[in-house]
């Protein structure tokens, strides 16, 4: 099973990420509608958080109408025709990247693991990798 | 249109009105977007002899056609009007993430017009675009108002706003964004300042339309894997433009002491490594970028967190005001950002000053009781927030270095190292011909950011004057700046070294027009030639003498440094100019010639 | 006992298009690279092992130094 890493510290927080994950989930330039989420935390401490779907898989269970699948990489992705935006999804999510925005998208979005926001990081803040067990 | 935004967003400032117009296809086809729609406006629009802080002027925000796309760097932002500094043409570029947040909300130009009855700042979230008080933000720092507003909508909303130094006039304000991004040359922020808007706040949720997907994608991915795998990406992402400073020292490019010698004998503690050792905290990026060269830094000594110090910041207030210490330079940095001036301009007019006193011609009555010697840090700290608020010393500085020493007299005007009124940035030129022509002939000013051409003075022969350097020159300043009207950071050509000919396809795919790098280029011209001629039309007398360089880089060879006896000689200096003029097509006295601004159909607009 | 040497960017020209050649050990860095006619002050940065250094550090056996020129400034 894989998923994708962030190494937060390494994070410049130039967005490419995010266009390029708008361009695989709706081919679309919109950053606004990505499936990841860079923190800038500014002036104090100057940082950047980078937080990214550890395909727990806390979503697809709570999901009412089973519009949360797994691909062929097992990665959890949303069927948008089946989803009904209840929003079930979101507050279950540990790393706040389940995203519900009616007003930019008709369904529910997440990670599908495509793994193009890695081939556009110039920093190497992102990996797709086994999942570790837990401790 | 694809590529854009697809408007041009009118903001009255007087009246209030706020309206918008779709952007002119033909428009697009001529200027291309950011520098060149901001050159065109501006020509166009403010009338001949407008007073740069009145409500004539106008100041034009434009993203490019490549803004905001998945295109390395695709974060730059032109910032147009008349100079307050210069009184000629003024653009000034952007980096951080506000040209993309400004395509995503569906504009390509923002127009600010008129003047304010009272402080505002200007709110746009997609379509709700409203003038909205800022009275509660006058008066404060821009690095406070940023997270003040940034707190109040939302980090989506991406903020530029003006410091005090902006409402208080100073010539030289500039426009913060993201921390410690500047729109910082030529008093962008002071015509900002002057029309009581305090700031921007933008959010866009729209995407922007592309011509051909799936070609688009395929350019995107071309562009972002020659960034990756240049061996120059490491390197410049742990140093920045800092790499510079050690190099700069070792050829005599720093400038030390109001620029009166290029090597600095303190500069080993301002290095790169030793700052990113010292005090660098985080690599910052603009949108997109892959080859961040902002270094995000913590003073210990003064708590404090400012993007940078980046190269010319170190130039101009580490060596050139002969400060050696690291941790000083990023606090002078950090209180010009929240104060709202740009730190270029700032070091060139506190340096000016230094040699003043130390010269005798300003005496400690007049600085205020400042012991004004180079290396003073304190002093320079002191004098920052005069200037923004034009208190003692500070008012005379806040003119800028020629309007200072205008006034002042006394031969101070002979190390006003300038060139049309805007301090010099920080590479010495006493012997390097080809920078030094670069800033003769910037169009704003004595900037590096058209043509930078240093390391071809070393590798061809530092003192020649020829016509290949000429060339050269002049193709650096079509270049260059083309970037600034795309939208998007040269540095991953020039820093990483990636093919030119990767952005054709990519801007073909995005707009659906194929452009050549040579079509490119004749852009690059048409919008160098405009500009050209709006310093024709506004300052009377224009021509020759507007290009000749601070007599001290042909008349006062540096008595110390790897530079030192040397000089270009005054002959050099006109033969550069005759070549440029001869090349570019313009007369004897450098002004464009009929035939040239016909051929690059220019001569109906500038009739 | 030799060294590697690496230019990147517009210094490959001097090396004849080449990434990398093989220099002799004991030299400061200035003198290998003037030995391999590439004028010093072009050279803005050297990284020897990935960590900066200055010309006038002496090459050692097994050591990667890696030449850097600046095109660009800001």
């Amino acid at each position: 099973m894989l998923r994708l890493y962030a190494e937060s510290a390494k994070c410049s927080g130039c967005r490419a990420c995010l266009v390029a994950c708008s361009l695989n989930l709706f081919q679309e330039n919109n950053p606004k509608k990505a499936a990841l989420a860079i923190l800038a935390h500014f002036p104090t401490p100057g940082t950047y958080e980078v937080k990214v779907c550890t395909q727990c898989g806390e979503c697809a269970a709570v999901c009412p109408t089973g519009a949360i699948k797994q691909n062929a990489r097992g990665a959890y992705y949303v069927d948008f025709a089946e989803c009904t935006l209840c929003e079930a999804c979101v507050p279950v999510c540990p790393e706040n990247v389940m995203f519900v925005r009616a007003e930019l998208a008709p369904a529910a979005w997440k990670c599908d693991l495509c793994g193009d926001c890695v081939a556009v990081c110039g920093t190497d803040v992102l990996r797709i990798g086994e999942i570790e067990a837990k401790a | 249109m694809n590529g854009y935004g697809g408007n041009i967003l009118r903001v009255n400032l007087t009246t209030g009105k706020i309206a918008k117009e779709p952007t002119p296809p033909e428009l697009a086809r001529d200027f291309l977007g950011g520098r060149g729609f901001g050159a065109y406006f501006l020509f166009q629009e403010v009338p001949q002899g407008a007073d740069p802080l009145g409500p004539e002027n106008k100041l034009i925000i434009s993203s490019g056609p490549l803004s905001g796309l998945l295109i390395p760097g695709a974060g730059k932002c032109d910032f147009a009007c008349k100079s307050p500094l210069t009184g000629g043409y003024a653009g000034a570029s952007l980096g951080g993430h506000l040209t993309a947040e400004i395509k995503y909300a569906g504009l390509d130009s923002i127009i600010l017009e008129g003047i304010s009855p009272k402080p505002v700042y200007l709110f746009i979230d997609d379509d709700r675009i409203e003038l909205r008080d800022a009275a509660s933000l006058w008066g404060k720092g821009a690095i406070t108002v940023e997270k003040a507003l940034k707190d109040q909508l939302g980090e989506e909303f991406q903020i530029a706003c003006v410091g005090p130094g902006a409402e208080n006039g100073v010539r030289y304000a500039h426009i913060n964004h993201d921390y410690g991004r500047q729109a910082g040359r030529g008093g962008v922020g002071t015509v900002m300042g002057a029309k009581k808007v305090k700031a921007l706040a933008i959010r866009g949720t729209r995407a922007i339309p592309v011509a051909d997907l799936d070609a688009y994608r395929r350019a995107a991915r071309n562009l972002y894997d020659a960034c990756k795998q240049s061996e120059l990406l490491k390197p410049w992402q742990n140093l920045g433009t800092t790499m510079v400073v050690s190099w700069c020292d070792e050829v005599g490019a720093l400038p030390t002491r109001n620029f009166s010698a290029g090597s600095f004998e303190g500069g080993k503690t301002l290095y790169g490594p030793v700052m990113r050792e010292q005090i660098v905290v985080t690599d910052k990026g603009c949108f997109g970028c892959p080859s961040p060269c902002g270094k995000y830094s913590r003073t210990k000594r003064y708590g404090t967190n400012v993007e940078g110090p980046e190269y010319e910041t170190i130039g101009m207030i580490g060596s050139n005001l002969g400060i050696a210490n690291i941790e000083d330079v990023a606090q002078i940095n950090f209180l010009c950002d929240e104060w709202g001036v740009d730190t270029i301009s700032a070091g060139g007019a506190i340096a000016w000053a230094m040699e003043c006193y130390e010269k005798g011609i300003l005496t400690k009555a007049e600085t205020g009781g400042l012991d004004l010697k180079f290396g003073n840090v304190e002093a320079v700290l002191t004098l920052i927030p005069q200037i923004a608020k034009r208190e003692g010393l500070g008012a005379l500085l806040a003119e800028g270095t020629r309007r200072a020493a205008r006034a002042l007299g006394k031969g101070s005007e002979k190390f006003a190292i300038e060139v049309k009124g805007m301090e010099q940035s920080a590479y010495a030129t006493h012997s390097a011909t080809a920078m030094l022509l670069a800033y003769m002939t910037a169009d704003v000013g004595a900037h590096h950011n058209r043509a930078w051409a240093i390391t071809y003075d070393l590798q061809v022969g530092r003192e020649l004057v020829n016509a290949d350097k000429v060339a050269r020159v002049i193709w650096l300043q079509h270049i260059r700046p083309m970037f600034d009207t795309l939208g998007a950071c040269r540095l991953q050509w020039v820093e990483l070294n990636i093919d030119l000919e990767l952005y054709p396809p990519a801007l073909a795919a995005i707009t659906g027009v194929e452009r050549s790098w040579r079509d490119l280029e004749l852009v690059s011209e048409r919008i160098w030639n405009l500009t050209r001629m709006y310093w024709v039309r506004e300052v009377p007398g224009f021509g020759r003498a507007w290009d000749m360089p601070p007599q001290r880089f042909y008349a006062e060879p540096p008595k110390t440094g790897v530079t030192a006896g040397k000089i270009t000689s005054l002959d050099d200096v006109n033969k550069l100019l005759d070549l440029y003029y001869e090349q570019r097509g313009w007369d004897a006295n450098g002004l464009p010639k009929p035939e040239t601004l016909k051929r690059l159909g220019l001569d109906k607009l500038v009739a | 006992m030799s060294a590697r040497l690496h230019a990147l960017g517009i210094l490959k020209a001097y090396l004849g298009g080449k990434n990398e050649v093989v220099v002799e050990t004991g030299n400061t860095v200035r003198e290998t690279i003037r030995a391999l006619d590439i004028p010093p002050e072009i050279v803005a940065l050297v990284l020897v092992n990935d960590t900066p250094q200055s010309k006038e550090y002496r090459v050692q056996d097994g050591d990667v130094v890696t030449l850097m020129a600046v095109v660009g400034g800001g």
